[in-house]
C-alpha cells in the first residue's frame, strides 16, 4: 500500500498554546518498502507512525493509504490497512501465547478451530512451535517480541506498523531479530514503517531512511538505502555502509544536540 | 528458557537445608513445650491458662460429640453466603462503576459515606430491623465485605493499561469486546486482592454477629461466649484454635482457586 502523507500538524494540549510535535510532515511511504524513522528523542516519530495508524488522531494534514494495484480505489482509513507492533509489545498478560496471536482474529469472530489453525501456523514461522500454551510470562524477551510479531502478521494486514519494538532488546537478541523481520520483510513484501533510535538498524533493514529534527518534528531528509537485498548483518562491515553511517550520523548528531539545548533551555 | 527458569526455581526450594524447613515445626514444638512447662511448674490455675494437653484433651472431646464440628460447619456456611453475596454485588457494581461514569458519579457519595463508617455500628440498627436471625448475620457480613470488593474493583477497572486497549483496539476490537476482553481481564488481579480483603472482613463479621445477638445459639462465635461466661477457658482456647486453622485454611484456599483461576495474576497487588 502507498501511504502518502500531506502536510500532517500535530500539536498536543498543553493547557496553553499547545506543543507543537509534528510541523508539516509530507512524505510518499512507498508500497512494498521497508522505511525507517529516525530522530532524537521526542522529535515525534512514534506520533507519526500512530497517526498512520489510526492511533491517534492529527491536528492537521491529510492521510491517504491506497493500493497501487487497485488505482482510483478510494483511500483506506489510518488503522483500516495496518496493524501496530508496540514499543512494549503490549501481550495479553491474561493470555496465552496462540490465544495472544489469535486475538485479532478472535475479535474478528473468525471461530476457534480456524483462528488456531492460522495462529499456529504464524506461530511456527516466527520459529516458537510447541510454544503454543506457554503464559507469555514464561518466555525470554526475544521470544515475547516473536509472539507480538506473531500477533500482528496474522492480521495479514498490508502495512505493518513498528514503533521501536526491538529497543529493549540484548545486543545479540537484536541483531536475531533484525535478521527475522529481513527475512519475512523480503518474503512477504508488506509495506513496513519502522521507528527507530539506531542508525545502523535503520541502514541494515531499511530501504529508505527518514530522519527528523528535534522537535517540532519535521523531515529533515530521506536517504535512499540501494544495498542489495537480501541482507544480512555481515553488511556492516562493507564501506557503502560505513559511507551511509557517517552522513547519518553527522545530520542526526546536529538535531540530538538540537533536541539537548532544547531540553536545557526548558529547564533553565 | 522458561523450562530452565523453573526447575532453578523449584531446585533451590529443595536445596534450603534440613534444619532451615523443620525450623516452623520446631518453633511451634518448643512454644508448646514451654507452655506446658510454665503451667505445670508453677501451678497455674487452668481458669486462667490451662497447658496445651488439656487444652488438646477437650478439643479431641469436643470434636468427638459432634458439638465442634457442627458449629464450625454453621460458621462456615454463614461465611460463604455473606461473602458470595457480597463478592457478587461489589464485582458488578464495582465493574458498573467503572464502565459508566453516571453509575460512578451516582454511587460515589454513598461510598465515599458508607465505606468508612465501622460497619459493626450498624448491628443496633440491623437488630431492630432484621431481628437476631439468619438474615441479620448474612446481612452484617454482606456489607461489609461488599465494600472492599467494590473499591478494589473499580480501581481494577479504571487501572486498566491503556497501551493495552489501544493494543486491542488496533488488532480491531469495538468498544464492548474492550471492556469484556481486556479491561475486566486486566482489573482480575485488583478484583482477588478485594476478594481477600472481603473474604477477611467477613469471617470477622460472621463471628462477631454471632457473637453479639445471635439468637440461633449456634456458630463458633456463640461458643466462644458461652464457653467464656461459664469460665471454661480450656473449651475457649480449643475454639480459638480450631477457628484460627479454619481461618488459614480458607484463606489458603482462596488463594489456591486465584491461582487456578488466574495463574498469570499469581504475586501480582
Amino acid at each position: 500500500m502507498d501511504i502518502f502523507v500531506e502536510d500532517l500538524v500535530q500539536v498536543w494540549d498543553d493547557g496553553g498554546d499547545g506543543i507543537l510535535a509534528l510541523d508539516g510532515i509530507t512524505h510518499h511511504f512507498g508500497s512494498s518498502k521497508l522505511t525507517c524513522l529516525l530522530g532524537p528523542s521526542g522529535c515525534g516519530k512514534s506520533t507519526l507512525v500512530q497517526i498512520i495508524g489510526g492511533i491517534e488522531r492529527a491536528t492537521g494534514g491529510t492521510i491517504r493509504i491506497v493500493d497501487p494495484g487497485s488505482p482510483g480505489a478510494p483511500s483506506a482509513r489510518p488503522g483500516e490497512r495496518s496493524v501496530m507492533m508496540w514499543q512494549n509489545l503490549n501481550l495479553f498478560p491474561w493470555r496465552n501465547v496462540i490465544d495472544n496471536v489469535a486475538f485479532g482474529l478472535e475479535m474478528a469472530g473468525v471461530a476457534r478451530e480456524q483462528r488456531y489453525a492460522r495462529a499456529k501456523e504464524m506461530i511456527a514461522s516466527v520459529g516458537l512451535k510447541h510454544f503454543e500454551e506457554k503464559q507469555c510470562s514464561q518466555l525470554s524477551g526475544g521470544m515475547r517480541q516473536r509472539v507480538a510479531l506473531a500477533r500482528a502478521l496474522v492480521m495479514d494486514q498490508p502495512i505493518l506498523l513498528m514503533d521501536e519494538p526491538f529497543a529493549a532488546l540484548d545486543a545479540q537478541t537484536k541483531i536475531v531479530m533484525q535478521e527475522e523481520l529481513t527475512r519475512i520483510f523480503e518474503l512477504t513484501r508488506k509495506t513496513i514503517l519502522f521507528v527507530t533510535h539506531a542508525i545502523d538498524e535503520a541502514i541494515l533493514l531499511g530501504d529508505e531512511v527518514v530522519v527528523m529534527t528535534a522537535r517540532p518534528g519535521r523531515i529533515k531528509e530521506v536517504i535512499k538505502i540501494d544495498l542489495p537485498r537480501p541482507r544480512s548483518q555481515e553488511l556492516i562491515n562493507s564501506p557503502e555502509f560505513g559511507k551511509l553511517y557517517d552522513r547519518i550520523l553527522h545530520l542526526i548528531r546536529e538535531e540530538v544536540l538540537n533536541a539537548m539545548r532544547q531540553q536545557n533551555e526548558a529547564a533553565g | 528458557m522458561a523450562e530452565t527458569s523453573t526447575i532453578k526455581r523449584t531446585k533451590r526450594k529443595s536445596r534450603d537445608p534440613l534444619w532451615l524447613r523443620v525450623l516452623p515445626f520446631v518453633s511451634v514444638v518448643l512454644f508448646l513445650g514451654i507452655w506446658e512447662l510454665v503451667v505445670r511448674v508453677r501451678d497455674v490455675p487452668p481458669i486462667i491458662l490451662p497447658a496445651p494437653s488439656a487444652i488438646a484433651r477437650y478439643l479431641a472431646l469436643m470434636i468427638a460429640d459432634g458439638s465442634l464440628p457442627y458449629h464450625l460447619s454453621v460458621t462456615f456456611l454463614r461465611i460463604i453466603a455473606g461473602f458470595v453475596v457480597a463478592s457478587v454485588l461489589g464485582v458488578a457494581f464495582g465493574v458498573f462503576m467503572g464502565m459508566s461514569r453516571i453509575v460512578a458519579r451516582v454511587l460515589d457519595p454513598w461510598i465515599a459515606a458508607l465505606y468508612p463508617l465501622p460497619k459493626i455500628s450498624l448491628i443496633p440498627l440491623l437488630i431492630i430491623w432484621l431481628g437476631t436471625g439468619e438474615t441479620y448475620i448474612l446481612t452484617i457480613s454482606a456489607i461489609t465485605a461488599f465494600f472492599p470488593v467494590l473499591i478494589s474493583t473499580y480501581a481494577g477497572i479504571r487501572q486498566a493499561d491503556q497501551g493495552l486497549l489501544r493494543a486491542a483496539r488496533d488488532l480491531g476490537a469495538n468498544a464492548r469486546q474492550v471492556q469484556m476482553k481486556v479491561v475486566i481481564p486486566a482489573a482480575i488481579p485488583s478484583i482477588f486482592a478485594g476478594l481477600h480483603l472481603g473474604m477477611g472482613v467477613t469471617i470477622i463479621l460472621v463471628v462477631a454477629a454471632e457473637m453479639i445477638g445471635g439468637s440461633n445459639e449456634s456458630g463458633m462465635g456463640y461458643l466462644l461466649i458461652r464457653f467464656g461466661q461459664v469460665m471454661e477457658t480450656e473449651k475457649v482456647f480449643a475454639a480459638l484454635i480450631v477457628l484460627a486453622v479454619f481461618g488459614g485454611v480458607i484463606i489458603k484456599t482462596q488463594e489456591r482457586i486465584d491461582r487456578w483461576i488466574a495463574p498469570w495474576a499469581a504475586g501480582k497487588n
